[in-house]
């Protein structure tokens, strides 16, 4: 289970709220999520880190050379090494 | 899923993840990421003149060599696992069917193999596979696109298990 809440995407302002589309847009798109997933609603607490993170998102996993498939097979196979179930 | 791959690209995915995990173990274990400090843990055979029962598949290693890395000397872990025929022998047909095209391509595989290893801190297999893609036409930019989606999936990974996250994303049906 998840030791911190969870911050409500639908009560967020400002520049949290605006990353937050920004990632829904995306997921849904990449995998059909209808909500932002788990994982950048817990860093909302942290506002500078949520976007540190969704920036280094976008330059690693959404430009350069490598398709988006290429990218997701070295992702999987790294979220394996790492041992992460999520 | 949603990208196109099924059930068998999936696990074909996974065995090259699972392989990838255990020749860095290997390679590590054999003290082969600390080329530097000294010897490996065991002396490599000389490849033209190895055990008779070793012969045919260290011939078949040296004839990749030189395809895949330019070399005519097969890689010093494969000439260490020849001490024992066996070992070799099985290690090496898991290391041609894993990493043969089936619905992944040769070259996503190997760089599959590439972010494992890195992300295992594998020196050796890090440096094998990334001679390979080299050699493949890879250039700095390409590996270094292979480590930027280890060291940001490096992130997601401790942020999700360091807090626990349940996981909220369902596989495509």
């Amino acid at each position: 289970m998840t030791t911190i809440r969870l911050v409500d995407a639908a009560a967020v302002t400002g520049k949290t709220k605006e990353i937050f589309d920004a990632v829904l847009l995306r997921e849904r798109r990449v995998f059909g999520a209808e909500s932002v997933s788990n994982i950048w609603r817990c860093m909302g607490h942290a506002p500078a880190l949520l976007e540190a993170n969704w920036n280094r998102s976008r330059a690693l996993m959404q430009r350069g050379r490598f398709s988006p498939l290429q990218r997701e097979l070295i992702a999987t196979a790294v979220s394996v090494a790492n041992a992460c179930t999520y | 899923m949603r990208l196109g791959v099924d059930e068998v690209g999936v696990t074909e995915l996974m065995g090259v993840t699972e392989h990838a995990r255990a020749m860095a173990t290997a390679a590590a274990g054999l003290l082969l990421d600390a080329p530097d400090t000294g010897r490996p843990l065991i002396a490599p055979l000389d490849a033209s003149a190895p055990a008779p029962e070793a012969r045919a598949i260290l011939d078949e290693i040296t004839a990749w060599s030189r395809e895949a890395l330019g070399s005519s000397e097969p890689p010093l872990l494969w000439r260490i696992l020849a001490h024992n025929p066996h070992y070799l022998e099985a290690t090496w047909h898991k290391e041609t069917a894993v990493m043969a095209a089936g619905a992944l391509d040769v070259h996503d595989k190997r760089r599959v193999a590439l972010g494992v290893a890195m992300a295992v801190r594998g020196r050796y297999m890090i440096e094998y596979s990334a001679a390979i893609l080299r050699r493949a036409g890879d250039d700095d930019r390409d590996l270094l696109e292979v480590l930027g989606v280890v060291d940001h999936y490096t992130t997601l990974n401790t942020l999700s298990e360091g807090l626990q996250i349940d996981s909220d994303i369902k596989p495509a049906t």
